[in-house]
């Protein structure tokens, strides 16, 4: 149990690295997604704890997990797509206005335009 | 000013670690009612034996509501920004894929192998997407997993083949995820008229509720992130333009 959550909070970290220390916006897509999947899959880890059965109902299932967390993550995943295409629309947006995905490199040809 | 910038970063990482990390470690034992109560009336309540699905079409079906609309709100975003680039002059050079005795354009997106895979793949990705749509209700899936599915069918259909089907066409993807919108809506309050509130389950009976109501809102639900999600990737593609 202590592994899987060592490796997560590592994923958490990696992604929160690559927003921070990437230059790159698309690498810096790419680590909110990675937090994304740090968050789904601690949640799935916590229901999963109270039993080992997948959460469908019928003859011999007794000791099911907690199916809300899915429930929940569903719903995060659904949001994680939609935020990580808005965000790489806005990225080919910023590369066509600047041309170039380097986040120092648009702030300045964005500074000198004005 | 560069090795600043470093110590910064780190120093960053550092206490979002530290801010995290009690999070992860922490031991509470995980609470069993809301799973024990589910276990006993998921069935009788909804119609569903896919617990997951009992909750997110049948108790918490106001929420999927809201999630379908963030995902309308997102490709509309989506497909704004992209179509007002427009398509510049695509520089033959540098981005193509196809290799020199292929005879494809060297722009496309395609190469003889993407072509034979993603065409032969297509329809089977497709109809599998449909099965985990359809049987959302009594096996793992669901709308929104089924629709992911059949959004990689269309993909792979966009991709594999030269053919102009209606299915890869964005006008008419479009047109289905709106139309499907509106029939979640009209399925939301139905309810309304037999007396059973807002998303409730219009057909009542007594003994054992139907799943039908459950497998209706996955239909829809998984046509509209099918053909949305499809949407954004055949945007992304670049090809909004070709039909």
């Amino acid at each position: 149990m202590i592994i899987e959550r060592i490796l997560i909070f590592l994923l958490f970290i990696i992604g929160f690295a690559a927003i921070v220390a990437m230059p790159n916006i698309i690498k810096k897509i790419f680590g909110l997604n990675l937090m994304n999947a740090a968050v789904v899959l601690l949640f799935i880890l916590e229901g999963s704890r109270i039993g080992d059965q997948a959460p469908i109902l019928g003859d011999g299932v007794k000791h099911i997990v907690d199916p809300i967390p899915q429930a929940l993550m569903l719903t995060a995943i659904v949001i994680g797509v939609c935020v990580s295409a808005l965000a790489l629309a806005l990225a080919v947006r910023l590369y066509k206005a600047t041309g170039s995905l380097d986040i120092n490199v648009i702030t300045k040809r964005l500074e000198s335009e004005h | 000013m560069k090795a600043l910038t470093r110590m910064k970063i780190m120093l960053t990482i550092l206490i979002l670690g530290l801010a995290v990390l009690p999070v992860l470690l922490s031991d509470t034992p995980w609470p069993v009612q809301a799973r024990d109560y589910l276990f006993e009336t998921a069935k009788s309540d909804t119609g569903a034996d896919n617990t997951v699905s009992a909750i997110y079409l049948g108790y918490r079906a106001m929420d999927t509501l809201g999630e379908t609309l963030v995902l309308l709100v997102s490709i509309t975003g989506t497909m704004s920004i992209l179509i007002n680039l427009g398509r510049n002059k695509v520089d033959e050079e540098s981005i193509g894929f196809s290799l020199e005795p292929e005879k494809l354009p060297r722009h496309s997106l395609r190469t003889n192998l993407i072509e034979v895979v993603a065409s032969k793949l297509g329809p089977i990705v497709l109809l599998f997407g449909l099965y985990v749509m359809l049987y959302g209700h009594i096996s793992p899936g669901g709308g929104f997993q089924g629709g992911v599915i059949v959004a990689s069918g269309i993909v792979f259909l966009a991709l594999g083949t030269e053919l102009k089907t209606k299915l890869t066409n964005t006008i008419v993807l479009s047109r289905i995820e709106s139309l499907s919108f509106l029939f979640l809506v009209l399925a939301s309050i139905s309810g309304v008229f037999f007396e059973s509130g807002f998303f409730g389950n219009p057909v009542k009976s007594l003994q054992n509720i139907s799943p039908n109501f459950i497998i209706l809102l996955n239909i829809i639900i998984g046509m509209k992130v099918g053909t949305s999600i499809a949407v954004m990737c055949i945007a992304m593609m670049g090809g909004s333009h070709d039909h």
